[in-house]
């Protein structure tokens, strides 16, 4: 037992040291910036090779992934919308039901 | 330390434990979201106005419910509230195209339309934690009729600090648009990556304190659990995110009064139903004044904020929680309903 907390409060000094050297290294613009700059530039080719692949298969006349994407959020917004309608008549039909009870 | 190793290999032969346990129904679903109200308690309910649970966005709403007798919910309702949360659900990949103003205006504004409809009252008490805060105190600025107090459980408002996430997001390379144009929804991979920097030696020091406390069965089962609902994270939609970025950690929108919801401006001085806003001295995911920053803006007379040691997620969770935090949540509400 006794080995183990020697061990563990080493092990919280270097813990602590460590991180807060690790963090004030991320911290860093030399770090930060590259990293964001990196990061950008996978995602703007990884857009480009996506619009190659989608301007392919529309060129072949079929749906795109993005299309399909498209499509079924405005399915979800038509049923958004539905479900306020339906609110609205709820709303409705209490207000004027409300004047026959009384 | 053969033997914590021993005793760390029996714990791990056992089933992991069983998270999000409290019992609930599902009242309304839409898209990919839920809302539950948990089974109220048989000896009926002890206060008529319910409490509605607003998790964050990028993480499961489970973690108010972690386990059996450490669940927040579960004190709750054996206390005699009528509680419902909000499951946002895994976002797929048309979700990407949903807006800040979708989830925030018409999703939550729907879940407290239902919860008061079923509990047949005209206001609730509302409760955001973390980015959930940020969604119900948007929402409470711009709809506040139906909220009768807000309570801001570590919940970023202001978002220009020295943070490392905040100095990532301000940082000129990183080009927001280019990330949502690549990926749709941000994969939640890259946000837990990002949670992890902010101590980066976090997953040794869980191991080792794993081992060190490997025969206490009760603690193993709550970091196992806690464990679990930290890995279960879900992606971030697109374009929301985007708006996240660009108005809310870029140009600190919100604390500036320059955020919009679709047309209406968000306005935090109209807020003045009474609120609570907790914060936590070692929080490093919501260093304490960026969710400290609201007290000043807000204009409810009756506000109060209760800061309290430990992180954004250790200060929620764990028993002692059941003696400090959320008593002290509890009878604010209770408070608030004997005045109206």
């Amino acid at each position: 037992m006794m080995g183990w907390d020697v061990f563990k409060q080493y092990f919280n000094a270097w813990e602590s040291s460590t991180a807060n050297v690790v963090e004030a290294w991320l911290k860093s613009p030399l770090v930060l910036e590259p990293a964001g700059t990196w990061l950008s530039m996978m995602m703007k080719t990884k857009a480009a090779a996506d619009k190659n692949a989608a301007t392919a298969w529309g060129a072949l006349g079929l749906p795109t992934k993005r299309d399909q994407e498209r499509a079924l959020h405005a399915l979800n917004q038509i049923q958004s919308r539905l479900i306020d309608l339906e609110e609205q008549l709820a709303d409705m039909k209490a207000a004027t039901a409300a004047p026959k009870k009384a | 330390m053969i033997e914590r190793f021993f005793a760390l290999a029996r714990r791990m032969s056992k089933p992991p434990p069983v998270v999000g346990a409290t019992p609930a129904s599902v009242v309304h679903a839409e898209n990919k979201w839920r809302l539950l109200r948990y089974d109220r308690r048989p000896a009926g309910l002890a206060h008529q106005t319910p409490v509605l649970l607003v998790p964050s966005l990028i993480n499961r709403h489970y973690v108010l419910d972690l386990m059996p007798e450490k669940s927040f919910v579960e004190w709750l309702v054996a206390r005699g509230h009528d509680v419902y949360c909000i499951d946002w659900g895994t976002p797929s990949d048309e979700d990407r195209f949903l807006t800040f103003e979708d989830i925030t205006d018409r999703y939550i504004g729907r879940a407290v339309r239902v919860a008061c409809r079923l509990s047949g009252v005209d206001k609730l008490h509302m409760l955001g934690y973390c980015l959930g805060g940020t969604l119900a105190v948007i929402h409470a600025a711009v709809r506040p009729e139906h909220i009768a107090t807000l309570t801001l459980l570590a919940t970023p408002v202001g978002f220009h600090d020295e943070g490392l996430l905040s100095r990532w997001t301000r940082s000129r390379g990183f080009d927001v648009r280019a990330l949502v144009d690549g990926v749709g929804n941000v994969p939640w991979q890259l946000m837990q990556s990002a949670f992890h920097l902010l101590r980066p030696t976090m997953n040794v020091a869980k191991a080792v304190s794993m081992l060190d406390r490997a025969w206490d069965d009760e603690f193993m089962d709550g970091f196992l659990a806690l464990e679990t609902w930290g890995n279960d994270n879900v992606s971030f939609p697109g374009a929301c995110y985007r708006t996240y970025i660009e108005e809310l950690y870029r140009d600190d929108a919100l604390v500036h009064g320059r955020f919009k919801l679709g047309p209406n401006p968000v306005r935090l001085e109209d807020i003045r139903c009474p609120a609570l806003v907790v914060t936590f001295e070692h929080d490093a995911i919501v260093p304490w004044p960026s969710a400290a920053v609201v007290m000043d803006k807000i204009s409810s007379r009756d506000k109060h904020r209760l800061h309290l040691s430990g992180g954004h997620v250790g200060a929620v969770v764990p028993k002692k929680a059941a003696k400090g935090l959320w008593p002290a949540m509890a009878t604010f509400w209770a408070d608030r309903d004997a005045r109206a």
